[in-house]
């Protein structure tokens, strides 16, 4: 009983959640949920729809053609050029299309690459398809990059795929395109998938300006999966919309599983998708702008904490990743966080092995809250 | 309040526009139907702007009653905002006094209710007129296919003897519009016509590579290979058009 679930664990962020909820003067940095709602250009799309009808019923399995044709004409916008008949699917949320990736491009007993530390769920996903996850460390002392030599070495013939977030969350590090088609060399040498999960795009600081995509390259167009949701772009974590693109071959595949899963994704939701595609763009600016400051914010209150607290200056998403300096344990210095000064932070083991002995800090959050729980900290840490 | 200013908007944006076309007179060419309006102008456009028209195309959402005078004036939407809206409606204004007005128009028209084609068709009068495909795309609004259909003979009705009507052969009720109007028709498709169809493009393609595909397109008068790339038959659907326009806009000169 329970055979293929017996080793899954519910991420550890929900898990500091759920126990963070005990407490009513909390204040989270846990979550990676955007303190926005979801724009109001969103909402009258959606409202439209609603009042024509057109939501009750399921989509084709791919989505609304009206939507994907959308995706499509976005996706030239950043010279990648698939196909919306054929090439697009729209997901419940990046988690779903990267579970129907995993599900369609890997038998039971193959290994996934994954660097670490890197996104929470990923593992558990590896682990519900009866593979296993094999992770490669980032270097730290060099802003998190990758270290292509130590990619090669995990490679066995059992590797099927390898799965980043680029940006990383929880690190914020950008994978630069010398780094990442160096990547691709070693997908084409050894026939491996490169599964690319780019959420937290639109949130790049400093002076890039966009994210180099290893979807954009034809040549290995039938090799890389490209996931995107809406949740963090547009603040729409609760509509569970996304999608995800590649070459016919390999979506067709994808999306016998994808219809096995959710049959279509929520229709309202990829209404709602249409509305931030159509008219969306200066809120994801204004969003931007926002965490750009919060991320002053939250760097600049770490360091005063420099004695306990070592960090990266993110380049994008909106999560800090500080080495907490003389502990190695981040359960328990989140649970100590929790219990003593009700701040509730993500300890680093749930991002691999490589991520203990840091905390992850989501600067989602309002300027106020942040401030707050730096308050907080700074009591703990007896400042 | 939203309603009586978007009602002021509308009347007030299509008076101004239907001036300065009078004042203008630029050759309108129009791209409907339920799918692949966006590809269809961006091929026109890339077509004639390599033979160095002077033109202006409307932006994907501008298609509909107050986007389309919008984008006719080179204007902006206010959106939902009051305030964005005043600066706007001056410019309108102001647009009646421009000389400088592009040769060509090539506007996407959009329909998602009854009625939506007779209120755009009284705004422009293109000269040549595509229709890129009937599906049950936005059918919501619409009581049946019949009814969707509806609105398309309005449009190809209205195109004047004298004006060029495109139209994709390989949709059926496509075909039959053809019937209700007086305009010189050029059907398109990538599916072979039996028995042969006169003045007929017909595309096809031979290869999908990782940059893009290989078409082969017949008319009457010569086959031509083009590479494009795109993926995706709307592309080929596209070329074919982009193509025709073209052809037409040449011999106009």
């Amino acid at each position: 009983m329970f055979n293929r679930v017996k080793n899954l664990q519910l991420s550890v962020i929900k898990q500091m959640e759920i126990r963070a909820a005990k407490y009513p003067d909390v204040i989270s940095l846990a979550q990676g949920i955007p303190s926005f709602d979801t724009p109001a250009c969103i909402k009258r799309r959606v409202e439209r729809a609603l009042r024509a009808g057109a939501v009750a019923k399921y989509s084709l399995s791919p989505g609304l053609p009206e939507l994907r044709e959308m995706i499509e004409i976005s996706l030239a916008k950043e010279n990648m050029f698939y196909d919306w008949q054929k090439e697009i699917i729209a997901t419940a949320g990046s988690i779903e299309g990267i579970t129907a990736s995993v599900l369609a491009v890997s038998d039971p007993g193959d290994e996934i690459i994954l660097p670490s530390p890197t996104y929470v769920s990923y593992k558990e996903v590896i682990n519900l398809a009866g593979c296993t996850p094999i992770f490669v460390p980032l270097n730290e002392d060099k802003g998190w990059s990758f270290e292509l030599d130590k990619f090669e070495k995990a490679i066995t013939p059992k590797t099927k795929a390898i799965l980043f977030c680029n940006p990383n969350n929880p690190t914020g590090t950008i994978y630069d395109r010398e780094q990442l088609t160096g990547l691709a060399e070693l997908a084409k040498k050894h026939n491996l998938f490169i599964i690319s999960d780019e959420v937290y795009k639109d949130f790049i600081y400093g002076s890039s300006e966009k994210i180099f995509s290893l979807a954009e390259l034809p040549e290995i167009r039938a090799r890389v999966i490209r996931v995107f949701s809406f949740s963090k772009s547009h603040a729409m974590t609760g509509w569970r919309i996304g999608f995800i693109h590649s070459d016919e071959s390999v979506i067709k595949e994808i999306l016998k599983v994808h219809d096995c899963l959710v049959t279509c994704a929520p229709v309202i939701s990829q209404y709602a998708a249409m509305g931030a595609l159509e008219m969306g763009e200066g809120d994801v600016a204004n969003f931007k702008k926002h965490y750009n400051r919060r991320r002053s914010l939250i760097c600049s209150r770490l360091d005063k904490l420099n004695k306990y607290l070592h960090y990266i200056k993110p380049n994008s998403a909106y999560f800090v990743f500080p080495k907490i300096l003389n502990n190695s344990d981040s359960v328990a210095l989140a649970l100590e966080l929790l219990d003593k000064v009700q701040v509730a932070v993500v300890p680093g083991i749930a991002f691999g092995p490589n991520g203990e002995g840091h905390i992850r800090l989501s600067f989602g959050r309002t300027e106020a809250h942040i401030n707050i729980a730096f308050d907080r900290l700074e009591k703990f840490f007896g400042l | 309040m939203k309603m009586i200013l978007k009602q002021f908007l509308k009347y007030y944006l299509k008076f101004i526009t239907k001036i300065v076309l009078l004042i203008h007179r630029p050759l309108i060419i129009s791209v409907t139907g339920s799918t692949n309006e966006f590809f269809v102008k961006n091929e026109i456009k890339r077509h004639l702007e390599e033979a160095h028209y002077d033109l202006r195309s409307n932006p994907k959402n501008f298609n509909t009653e107050i986007g389309l005078p919008l984008a006719i004036l080179n204007l902006s939407s206010g959106y939902n905002s009051y305030k964005n809206w005043l600066p706007i409606i001056w410019q309108a204004f102001m647009s009646l006094f421009k000389l400088k007005f592009p040769k060509i128009l090539v506007l996407g028209l959009g329909i998602d209710k009854r009625g939506d084609m007779k209120y755009l068709m009284s705004l422009v009068r293109p000269k040549i007129a595509i229709i890129t495909d009937i599906t049950q795309r936005y059918i919501e609004s619409f009581s049946d296919m019949d009814d969707l259909v509806g609105e398309y003979k309005r449009f190809v009705e209205l195109i004047g003897e004298n004006g060029y009507l495109i139209l994709n052969y390989d949709n059926q009720r496509i075909k039959k519009l053809a019937e209700f109007t007086k305009a010189d028709i050029i059907p398109f498709g990538l599916e072979k016509k039996a028995p042969s169809l006169d003045n007929y493009w017909l595309g096809g393609v031979t290869e999908k590579t990782i940059n893009g595909q290989t078409v082969i397109v017949t008319n009457d008068k010569e086959t031509k290979q083009y590479s494009i790339n795109r993926f995706g038959e709307h592309h080929v659907y596209a070329l074919l058009i982009g193509l025709i326009v073209k052809k037409i806009i040449l011999n106009l000169k």
